[in-house]
Parts: C-alpha cells; structure tokens; sequence
C-alpha cells in the first residue's frame, strides 16, 4: 500500500508560529487569560488584599471580556474583516479600562 | 536566494532541501521553482497550470502562510531564506503535491452540491437570480471561490478535527442555502447542526486572511450558524 502522509501545522516550530494570523492570536489569548483567571482567582480567594494578584485578576478579567465582546460583535454579523482592528480595539479598550480603574482606586 | 523546499515521497524520509537561485526584478516563487526544476532538480514535484494568478493549483505554504506561488514576488517577502511547504492538512502525493480528494469529499459530506428545487421541465427556460437581487448579492462574494484549498489548509480546525468540513465547503453551503433555485436546505440545515459542523469553527478567521479571492468563508460560516440559531429558535424553516 502507498504511504500516506498529511502535513499539519506543527505548533512546536518557529516557523509556523511566523505567520500566525491575528484572528488566531485573538482566540489563543482569549483562551490563554481564561486559564490565566483560574489560577489567579484561586489566589484572589487565599488573599483578596494582595495588590498584584489584584492587578492581574483585574487585567485578565478585561481582557477576557473585550476578547468575547469581539466574538459577539463577529458573531453577530460585524464582518469578519475587521477582525485584525477590533482585536487592536479590544486591547486598547483592556488597557484603557485598566489604567482608569486601577488610578480610580474607588475602594 | 535561498529556496527551502520541502521534500518528500513515499518510501523516503521528509527534509527540507536547499536551492540557490539568482533572484531577479519580477521573479515570483513559482517562477524560483521552476527554474530548479529546469537547471538543477528535475525531480521536484509541483503543480501548476494557469502561472497568472487564476486557477489556484500554485497554493503552496511560503514562509508559513498560504500563498499562490505565481502570485508571490520574491521581493515582496523578507529577506533571507524563502520556505515552501505544501499545504497542510491534505494527503501528500509528492514533495509540494498534495491529494485535493478532501475538498470535494468534505463538500459531499455536507451535501454542497445544487439540488433543484423544481424539474428543468417545469421551467420555462433556466430559472434565474437577478444579478442586482438582494439574493444574488448576499452570495457574490461567496461563489468565487476556485478551490485552491488555501483556506482548508489554514484552518486549525480542520487540522483538529478530521469530521469537520471546513471553510472551502461550508461557504459553499452558504451560497446553497441562499439560493432560492435550490430545494436541499431543510436537509443540509439539519447537516448544519451537527457537533463537527457549525459549532466547530472558532471564528479565528485564518481561512479569510489567506483566501486568494478575498472571499470571506468565516462570514459565510457565522451566517449559516445564525440561520442555524433562527431555525433552532423556530424561526426560521
């Protein structure tokens, strides 16, 4: 029998890492600051004053967010073209939100 | 320049073979390819037909993403060394040839294919979508698709998941399900909701980054799985 063989792209090399699109970068961070949250809401609930653990539950909270904000908007009908600015827009948005929280400080 | 080209065939090990070529004003990477099959490796193995930018059998991966290679200028990629690989996810024949046979069994697999609603014989002549109907522009994008296999190619998902059919036939289902000529959609909705259907695309958007024909199957994709929502809801048949 011939020998058959498929190519897929190997997540271990650089070189398919090179070109990764930013439709895929979105969905990789979105998922990596869900896994990213666990971690530090188990360290919230140890110590909720620990003001690092604070700043990285907050920032991973937003970026959760506006990550899921942008697969709603696609979802919804936004076209997919404009995946790459609503993914620049999501992280300005996180980074905006944090930097007035965090210099609100209400509490 | 430097070529890196993927080699491979049955029996024998893969590796990536060196090539220098002289790059010259207007050289694409097809154009690269075939010199070192003419000069200096008549055993490479590639496929090409139209050489301008039509028929989509040039789709390899150059420099990790999914280009036509006769559409590529050298010079409009870094410099340093220049990757070819074939396409991901389908079958290898040899070194940058690739088994398409996927492509069409994914597009069966979803019944992509026009069902006619009504006999020819009860038409009075072809039955006809205006090309300035709501209908027609809906799918316009859509029915340019040449079927290079790029997208399937860049979709992770597909990589992920064998059952999952894929940006190339999906979007073909679209343009289907928009058709009203067409009398398959009660069926194909049904395919749509399958667990490896719809609800397997993660809307990353790889497959309309790199399709040639800036077509768009992730928005085919995420109309089909609102369509798909409506019918659920009872809305829609």
């Amino acid at each position: 029998m011939r020998d058959r063989k498929t190519l897929r792209r190997r997540t271990g090399s650089l070189e398919a890492w090179r070109d990764t699109k930013a439709g895929m970068w979105a969905w990789l961070l979105q998922r990596a600051a869900a896994v990213g949250l666990i971690a530090v809401i188990a360290l919230h609930l140890q110590n909720p004053f620990a003001r690092p653990v604070q700043a990285a539950l907050l920032g991973l909270v937003l970026f959760h967010g506006v990550l899921g904000l942008r697969s709603i908007l696609l979802d919804f009908g936004w076209p997919a073209r404009w995946h790459r600015l609503l993914l620049l827009l999501a992280v300005v948005a996180a980074a905006a939100a944090f930097a007035l929280v965090w210099k609100w400080r209400w509490y | 320049m430097v070529l890196k080209v993927f080699r491979w065939g049955p029996g024998t090990r893969e590796r990536l073979q060196k090539y220098w070529v002289r790059a010259r004003q207007g050289m694409t990477v097809l154009d690269a390819l075939v010199e070192v099959q003419r000069n200096s490796d008549p055993t490479l193995a590639f496929r090409y037909a139209c050489r301008v930018g039509m028929c989509g059998s040039c789709g390899m991966v150059i420099n990790g993403r999914e280009r036509w290679a006769c559409r590529t200028l050298l010079s409009g990629l870094p410099r340093g060394a220049v990757t070819v690989r074939p396409l991901y996810n389908f079958p290898l024949i040899r070194d940058l040839v690739v088994d398409m046979t996927p492509l069409k069994s994914k597009v069966l697999a979803v019944k992509a294919v026009f069902v006619p609603a009504r006999r020819a014989a009860e038409d009075a002549g072809f039955a006809q979508v205006g090309s300035g109907s709501r209908e027609r522009r809906a799918i316009d994008g859509g029915i340019e698709c040449i079927g290079c296999g790029m997208c399937v190619s860049a979709c992770t998902m597909v990589g992920h998941d064998p059952r999952f059919p894929g940006p190339a036939a999906l979007n073909r289902v679209f343009t289907l399900q928009r058709d009203s000529r067409d009398g398959a959609h009660a069926e194909r909705g049904g395919l749509l909701l399958g667990e490896d259907v719809l609800a397997r695309c993660h809307g990353q958007g790889n497959c309309t980054d790199v399709c040639p024909m800036e077509i768009s199957p992730t928005d085919s994709i995420l109309a089909l799985r609102r369509r798909a929502v409506l019918r659920l809801l009872g809305f829609q048949r």
